[in-house]
């Protein structure tokens, strides 16, 4: 199985970080998308198959949440796995996020963690770390 | 109270640096604000607002020669001063979000929720506090030998109850 990830964040050097993370991990990779806010991450989610989201919370146009509302609200795409890559500190905003099924990393991040979070939350095997 | 803002304004910035970019930093002795910016090598300044349970301003003024070695190593390229001006000023932004992000819940605890702005890059003079704003904390740091200055300012007051000695205690030691 290759795992196609969206990587949505206002930062482009953020985007390639995490890309290149990605790149990195060892995890079998499909195709990486990106974009910049919540409302081209739909878009791009509306004509390619997408296994993993990777967004940011505070970005303009349409924000992380909002994007993740609309995501489980569809049907086609509800299922979806869903990683958080934020700055948050509010406890109670990272609960409320994570009620919504997406885990969470706090930034700065370390490779290791994104790896085991992929793996954890995509069910992969192998992670021995937690998703904060 | 002073001194708490600017030792943990100092703190955070120091382990974003190192875990963000691979770039070691330490406070910079006999630190004296530069509220006027040199006209020899103006600084690079970028700034980011907040609200929440106090609201103001992060200020980040820093030399533009980091800015080649803050991209290359964020973003891992080979050369780094084959980066682009928009990825040094994308990498400074990500930077000052990051710092902002960590540095508030260290100030207001982990319950306290807060609303980060976008971050710009703004005129050398834009460093200087604006009518409404007090300034609350502020640090110098050497980053690889070069100067990097921070102020956090206050628009319109903060709670006394985030100066008691235990507030944001328990994110005090995640750096």
């Amino acid at each position: 199985m290759e795992i196609n990830v969206l990587v949505v964040d206002d930062s482009s050097v953020m985007r390639a970080m995490i890309s290149k993370t990605m790149g990195l991990s060892g995890l079998p990779l499909g195709k990486i998308y990106q974009a910049a806010n919540g409302q081209e991450g739909l878009e791009v989610l509306s004509g390619h198959w997408i296994d993993l989201i990777i967004v940011d919370i505070n970005m303009p146009v349409m924000n992380g949440e909002e994007m993740i509302d609309r995501v489980r609200a569809n049907p086609e795409l509800k299922d979806i796995s869903i990683i958080i890559i934020s700055t948050e500190g509010s406890d109670a905003r990272i609960d409320r996020l994570r009620r919504k099924g997406a885990a969470f990393i706090h930034k700065p991040f370390t490779p290791e963690t994104i790896r085991d979070t992929v793996k954890d939350i995509m069910n992969l095997g192998g992670s021995d770390a937690g998703t904060d | 109270m002073r001194e708490r803002i600017d030792h943990i304004l100092s703190r955070v910035t120091e382990a974003i640096f190192e875990k963000l970019a691979f770039m070691f930093s330490f406070p910079e002795e006999g630190f004296e604000p530069e509220i006027e910016p040199s006209a020899a090598e103006p600084p690079v300044v970028t700034e980011v607002f907040f609200e929440g349970p106090f609201s103001g301003r992060l200020v980040m003024s820093l030399s533009p020669r980091l800015l080649p070695e803050l991209a290359g190593n964020m973003l891992g390229a080979d050369d780094n001063e084959a980066t682009t001006p928009d990825q040094r000023y994308d990498a400074l932004k990500e930077l000052i979000n990051v710092v902002c992000g960590n540095l508030l819940p260290e100030i207001a605890g982990k319950q306290a929720i807060f609303n980060v702005g976008t971050p710009k890059i703004i005129e050398p003079e834009g460093a200087a506090p604006a009518a409404e704003e007090t300034l609350l904390g502020d640090t110098a740091l050497l980053v690889e030998d070069e100067k990097c200055e921070l102020r956090l300012y206050g628009i319109g007051g903060i709670p006394d109850r985030f100066f008691q000695t235990d507030s944001g205690a328990d994110a005090s030691d995640a750096f």
